[in-house]
């Protein structure tokens, strides 16, 4: 069973067609990049997987669960597939630690103590243990998303999804966030990443899906990609993105 | 131009009397308008088409007529109209239920939807319930913009019960003209009342920003 599958998802807001027939697989252990224009359909793509937007026709497997299928529980493909967003989208009512710890709280159902128990390493691991009891508002880009990354980890997710999670963040505080999301990828996490980060792709990724207009224009290993563009498209965005 | 202010510590014993009853009228009425201003702005904000129609109806016919004539027609119409007879006091704890609930709804509405997507949807991405979303992020941070708003709401329906003066009810405006009948001293009297009502919307505004400055995010 594949860990994502999209069979000919299309999926529109209103006339505008923003996905195309997308027909292609995730397996357990790849960590795709998917990468393209603004508008090209990257990030509508990353968020039908977890169902934040509703796919217009076909279907959409996660871990075998089809999200178009009335039936089917999405809270517990949420559960699976952890999100990391470009604007961090910490609780701002809450601390770092309560961050993390919300999740588990609410999703794995376990006690404030338990929680903060599996929250605390967890916020080690992202360097930020002690900034634990700061909030939101006091934390720099940069520390925000290590403890959004530690957030959405704390539910123990199957796959990870990043939505351009270094965009909103100024040069020099990238560096921090991409030394976390290699160590996600070192543990072995699935991940499907929108960036565009392309040297980090090249560095860590199992796979690359550049995306042009709505549909996948090329599939295939980041380096191989990168070292010899198969088409002018793909060439010109590599231009234009450095 | 001669002044007695020998009636002032006469009146206090039936002015305090007033300004208790007035705080019993407005406390009681303001936490049952909060629910149902709670419920109307949710039902606008998130409800369904007949949901939301309701909410609405309920809020324009509210804003949209005065106060004195809504407390007239729950304490003289409805026991002709529903057989439904509520004292004074009931028709005036009434009265602010459904005005300030009114009110109220609306500012719930603009709290609710000016939480940002974003929050929402990292919530949802968590595979947390509707409910706990509810309860846990947005109604927190909703509560943060909601207070000042609400503020300005619990002065006004505070001096909105002078108004039910009309409806006989012992409030302080209603003892103030008491007084003012036996005592005929006019400045004296009113100049009472009126430091009365400063003081109780003084201590519900000082109150206020004692919250607020508590919620210190947003």
């Amino acid at each position: 069973m594949s860990m994502v599958e999209f069979d000919n998802v299309t999926k529109a807001f209103g006339d505008l067609v923003v996905l195309h027939e997308l027909d292609f697989a995730v397996e357990r252990g790849e960590v795709v990049f998917v990468v393209g224009p603004s508008g090209s359909g990257k990030s509508t793509l990353l968020r039908c997987i977890n169902a934040l937007e509703p796919i217009t026709d076909g279907a959409l497997f996660v871990e075998g669960r089809n999200v178009a299928d009335p039936r089917t529980n999405i809270r517990e493909i949420r559960r699976e597939a952890g999100m990391v967003f470009q604007q961090f989208n910490l609780f701002p009512h809450m601390s770092a630690l309560g961050n993390v710890a919300y999740g588990v709280r609410r999703v794995r159902g376990k006690s404030r103590r338990e929680a903060e128990a599996i929250a605390m390493p967890l916020l080690e691991k992202v360097g930020m243990a002690d900034r634990a009891d700061h909030y939101p508002d006091e934390l720099s880009g940069g520390q925000a998303q290590r403890v959004a990354i530690a957030r959405a980890l704390a539910v123990n997710p199957d796959l990870m999804l990043f939505d351009e999670p270094t965009s909103a963040l100024d040069p020099e505080l990238r560096y921090e966030v991409l030394r976390v999301m290699r160590d996600v990828v070192e543990a072995g996490m699935t991940m499907i990443v929108v960036t565009h980060e392309m040297s980090f792709a090249r560095e860590v990724g199992t796979r690359l899906l550049f995306m042009d207009e709505g549909r996948i224009a090329l599939d295939g290993d980041p380096r191989e990609l990168m070292a010899a563009p198969p088409n002018q498209r793909f060439a010109d965005f590599l231009v234009h993105i450095q | 131009m001669q002044f007695d202010f020998s009636v002032i510590p006469q009146a206090l014993p039936e002015l305090f009397a007033g300004a208790r009853l007035t705080l019993y009228i407005t406390v009681v009425g303001l936490l049952g308008g909060f629910a149902i201003g709670v419920v109307a702005g949710t039902a606008r904000a998130y409800g369904n088409r007949a949901v939301n129609a309701i909410a609405m109806a309920y809020i324009e016919l509210i804003r949209g007529t005065p106060i004195v004539v809504q407390v007239m027609f729950i304490y003289f119409a409805m026991p002709i109209l529903l057989d439904v007879r509520l004292d004074a006091l009931t028709s005036a704890v009434s009265a602010i239920v459904i005005n300030a609930g009114a009110y109220i709804a609306e500012i719930v509405r603009g709290a609710l939807l000016s939480i940002s997507r974003g929050y929402i949807e990292a919530g949802k991405a968590l595979g947390i319930t509707r409910w706990q979303l509810f309860r846990d992020i947005i109604g927190p941070l909703a509560f943060r913009r909601l207070v000042p708003p609400l503020g300005n709401q619990c002065i006004i329906s505070l001096k909105d019960t002078s108004l039910f003066i009309v409806i006989g009810v012992a409030e302080l405006t209603r003892q103030g003209q008491e007084v003012m009948a036996s005592t005929f001293r006019a400045v004296e009297i009113w100049s009472t009342v009126a430091v009365l009502y400063l003081a109780m919307t003084l201590t519900m505004t000082l109150a206020l920003r004692l919250i607020e400055k508590r919620m210190k995010i947003l």
